[in-house]
């Protein structure tokens, strides 16, 4: 790889990096659409939207393209209906004709910027409609700021429903909680067994029945660092939380340890899982297939520091990473974890402005970006892919996802020539 | 109180940010939070225009704080901020309100001349009107605020014409704006501005150098050519439709009808020859027996209609146009009609393409022809209107009763699915099995909802599915029960 993509070292003769004092153009998708995608590939769900218009076009056809093939149930909320108060009646008119489907077990009601700031009431929406449960979830994107933290919102809203409060823990079962490749808890389960233990489900899942039993579980692994407030449901339900994520030969090996802890499995089993994923991945990461490489990882999921720790171990340098979340206890470790592996920056609510300031700090052989930021990369004939639909799609954790994302990355790497050829021949 | 099922029709900040957003000498700032900006600047743009991002529609991120205390704080930083980064250079500005900044009344109309005396501020109206009446507006006010004032008094070229309404967001303009002015250009007229699309700002007062205005969509649009007075035409959909537009197009701009049919005789032996081929062919025969449904913008309705029913026989099922006009269906309906019977071809939205899959409705072609819904229109080569519409839409259907055709072959599978049940003795059951005369009935009235094309195949499957039920159950002959219970089990 080195002789094909010499190491860039430019920013080490400048200025430390600073975040652009302009955050003029932020990037996240609309934070709204993250509980749109968690609610309305719930089965039976039948969301019902409380919003203008124009909010109403755009989050429907981000979640006809990106969550569910399901219709959208809303109320006409123009002037006449928010300025005479009548946004209950609209809202319950839309209750009505989502209860009156066929199949449907529950309405999730979905209140957006100006029925919020109208002022939407709980205590006056039906708790229930023939039996179908009435769940409220509160999403106005000028207080939520990222589309991951509203799928936190979603979720907990979930939790506080229909989460059993009676339960007694079933003795080492983990909750995995992070929307994740479907591969992923597969193999986490495998691994899980080694142990004695096993994972009882994945939320966001597509059944409100996962998060029925949920409060059964004995652990609960919060798999991406954004949810804070169904964690708090967790914890209040007497459910123990491991941090982390198995990510990388680092990160699987103490995540492992943790659960183990957390189950309170068999230390000596536990340790020999632990250590034998940790060799494995580290036979891989021998190779350092990615070295030599600078990459810029900046995407609005809310998961991209574990992608960064990922190419980290791989051999990349990846000096700048920037995410949509805001900063909390949960993302801590990782940062730290990046900070001292040679990342001079991670940025959070980053902008557009931050990322390009970035591409200008640093010369970068790969671009993994949210769609205007891999489109100013294309510009300068850089390798690069849009972070949700590339890395979102392939497995992430323990040995297999990393060997699948490092992989994947080492053949994007490779493409460089012809991102040059388009480059110069368009702008050239 | 009104219900409404996956909206159609986007609201005016959308369509006045489309107009707006084509003039690259133009920069916008939306008054919104942010994910008003990252669904239309980014999320959705993407995935209509196939656009990056619209590189100059900036946000003032309202947040809680701005909610209750108002925006013009943030405006102001905004509008700093871009100067800073020096995306107002050589640019006019222009900011929009959006349902939430009306919901706090903020109205920055003098606020924002006390900030840039340049700079104009377009109220959107975004909770009561939608994107038709927001582009209409927005080229309006393009005229009153940029074109008027300077508007040229000389009398516009020979055999001028502009095009207005191509802009961000208009389903498959790539192409029919590439066949209209193949069209007026193949005639002798010469095309002064298409407006807004391949404009500029600084164009607006050139607007009034044309004789005549062609406006691209029924929607929108109109408003604008009438204000600039001069003859205006709607494009053309069909043979006729377009051979009749020629005519009257020429006439307006004094060219003479000769020429015309010059350039229509070309096209006969050229662009129109494989629509004259295939209606002498098998394949217009076809058109007698399929029917088909259109939800779409207005113009695509009535061009469809004329064109598809009117010159070439095809049956429609019904029709509903954006914006919805008295006695059209809304969503809700055309959803429940769609479960309860598709047509055979439904040109529409994801709208329409989700209640199809919702009710399994596999032997219905969709056909894109409106958002919302992802998909790429920017090449020249798939258009609706003109000539080479007329002749795309014939070929695009035959193509799809060739798929028809293929789908609905018997085939033996790989892995043996869907052949032949056998008895425990390994002899296929072949016989005919008597049907009560009532099962046969049944069978003969559930195949009316079937489009034509399938009605052979799906016949058989769901004779062979009765038949099996009949034979599992003991029974000696197909009675209506295991009819309806081989309908119910989706056969």
């Amino acid at each position: 790889m080195s002789d094909v993509i010499p190491l860039t070292s430019v920013g080490s003769a400048q200025e430390p990096f600073k975040e652009s004092a302009c955050k003029t153009h932020p990037q996240t998708m609309c934070p709204a659409f993250g509980a749109l995608r968690v609610l309305t590939r719930l089965e039976g769900a039948q969301p019902t939207m409380i919003t203008d218009t124009g909010c109403l076009y755009g989050l429907t056809f981000v979640t006809h393209f990106y969550a569910a093939r399901k219709s959208i149930v809303a109320p006409t909320l123009g002037t006449a209906e928010l300025s005479s108060g009548q946004i209950q009646e609209a809202a319950n008119a839309a209750i009505a004709e989502a209860a009156s489907e066929r199949n449907v077990s529950v309405i999730p009601v979905i209140s957006l910027c100006v029925a919020e700031t109208a002022g939407l009431s709980e205590e006056l929406l039906p708790r229930e409609v023939d039996g179908k449960p009435v769940v409220l979830v509160r999403v106005p994107a000028y207080a939520i700021h990222s589309h991951p933290e509203a799928k936190d919102v979603a979720i907990a809203a979930l939790m506080r429903r229909f989460m059993e409060t009676e339960t007694t823990a079933e003795p080492n079962t983990l909750v995995l909680l992070g929307e994740v490749f479907p591969a992923d808890p597969v193999m986490i389960d495998g691994l899980l067994r080694k142990m004695g233990a096993r994972v009882l489900v994945t939320i966001p899942g597509r059944h409100l029945d996962e998060i029925r039993i949920a409060s059964r579980g004995a652990a609960v692994a919060a798999l991406h660092p954004f949810y804070r407030d169904s964690l708090a449901c967790m914890r209040e339900h007497g459910v123990a939380v491991v941090g982390g994520a198995p990510i990388g030969a680092d990160g699987s090996a103490a995540w492992i340890r943790a659960v183990g802890a957390a189950l309170e499995l068999d230390d000596a089993t536990v340790e020999q899982v632990a250590a034998e994923e940790e060799q494995t991945a580290r036979d891989f990461l021998a190779r350092q297939s990615l070295k030599g490489a600078t990459v810029l990882v900046s995407g609005y999921e809310g998961n991209e520091m574990l992608y960064a720790r990922l190419l980290i171990e791989g051999g990349a340098h990846v000096p700048y990473v920037s995410t949509s979340i805001g900063q909390t206890l949960h993302t801590a470790a990782d940062e730290a974890w990046l900070k001292a592996r040679g990342t001079e920056a991670v940025v959070y609510r980053k902008s557009l402005e931050d990322d390009k300031k970035a591409m200008a700090h640093w010369n970068f052989d790969l671009v993994i970006g949210t769609t205007s930021t891999t489109a100013a990369a294309k510009e300068l004939g850089i390798p690069s892919v849009y972070y949700t639909n590339i890395l979102s799609v392939r497995p992430l954790f323990l040995t297999g996802g990393m060997i699948a994302s490092i992989s994947m990355v080492q053949e994007l790497l490779e493409r460089r020539p012809i991102y040059e050829k388009m480059q110069s021949f368009f702008e050239g | 109180m009104h219900v409404i099922r996956d909206i159609s029709d986007t609201s005016s900040y959308w369509g006045a940010s489309w107009v707006f957003g084509c003039f690259p000498d133009v920069h916008m700032i939306c008054d919104a939070p942010i994910g008003c900006y990252n669904l239309l600047g980014v999320a959705v743009t993407n995935y209509t225009d196939a656009l990056a991002h619209m590189h100059n529609l900036t946000p003032t991120s309202i947040r809680e704080e701005d909610v209750i205390n108002g925006t013009a704080p943030a405006l102001q930083r905004t509008l700093n901020e871009l100067r800073e980064l020096g995306m107002l250079e050589n640019k006019k500005l222009i900011v929009l309100s959006t349902a939430e900044s009306e919901m706090i009344s903020a109205d920055h109309t003098r606020y924002l001349a006390t900030l840039e005396p340049d700079a104009r501020f377009f109220w959107s109206q975004s909770l009561e009107q939608d994107e038709w009446v927001g582009r209409e507006r927005a080229l309006l006010f393009c005229w009153e605020q940029y074109g008027k004032p300077a508007a040229s008094t000389a009398a516009p070229a020979p055999y001028s014409v502009n095009i207005i309404g191509p802009s961000l967001g208009c389903f498959n303009s790539t192409a029919d704006l590439y066949e209209i002015k193949r069209l007026a250009e193949g005639i002798g007229a010469t095309v002064n501005l298409v407006y807004p699309y391949e404009s500029s700002l600084a164009d607006t007062p050139r607007l009034s150098e044309a004789m005549v205005n062609i406006v691209m969509y029924r929607e929108f649009g109109t408003q604008l050519a009438q204000v600039l007075g001069k003859p205006y035409l709607f494009a053309p959909f069909g043979v006729f439709g377009t051979t009749s537009f020629l005519h009257e197009l020429a006439q307006l701009l004094g060219i003479p009808q000769e020429q015309v049919d010059t350039f229509v005789a070309k096209e006969k032996r050229g662009t129109l020859r494989v629509v004259w081929d295939m209606w002498r062919g098998p394949q217009s025969d076809w058109f007698a027996t399929v029917d088909y449904a259109v939800v779409a913008a207005r113009s695509y309705v009535v061009g469809l209609q004329a064109y598809l029913t009117g010159e070439l026989g095809v049956k429609l099922a019904f029709a509903s146009g954006r914006p919805l006009a008295e006695g059209e269906p809304d969503n809700i309906q055309i959803r429940r009609q769609l479960h309860k019977r598709a047509p055979a071809f439904v040109f529409g939205s994801i709208n329409e393409k989700i209640y199809l899959s919702e009710a399994n409705a596999k032997a219905t072609f969709y056909i894109p022809a409106t958002f919302p819904g992802p998909v790429v229109r920017r090449t020249t080569g798939t258009p609706f209107m003109g000539f080479a519409g007329a002749a795309y839409l014939m070929q695009e259907l035959v193509n799809r009763f060739y798929e028809s055709v293929f789908n609905y072959l018997p085939v033996e599978t790989l892995d043996g699915a869907g052949m032949t049940e056998r008895d425990a003795a390994g002899n296929a059951y072949v016989q005919t099995m008597p049907w009560t005369k009532e099962a046969g009935e049944r069978l003969s009235r559930a195949m009316e909802d079937v489009p034509y094309l399938a009605r052979i195949s799906a016949s058989r499957t769901l004779r062979l599915a009765a038949e099996q039920a009949a034979r599992t159950s003991g029974a000696a002959e197909v009675t209506v029960e295991q009819v309806e219970a081989a309908l119910a089990a989706g056969q």
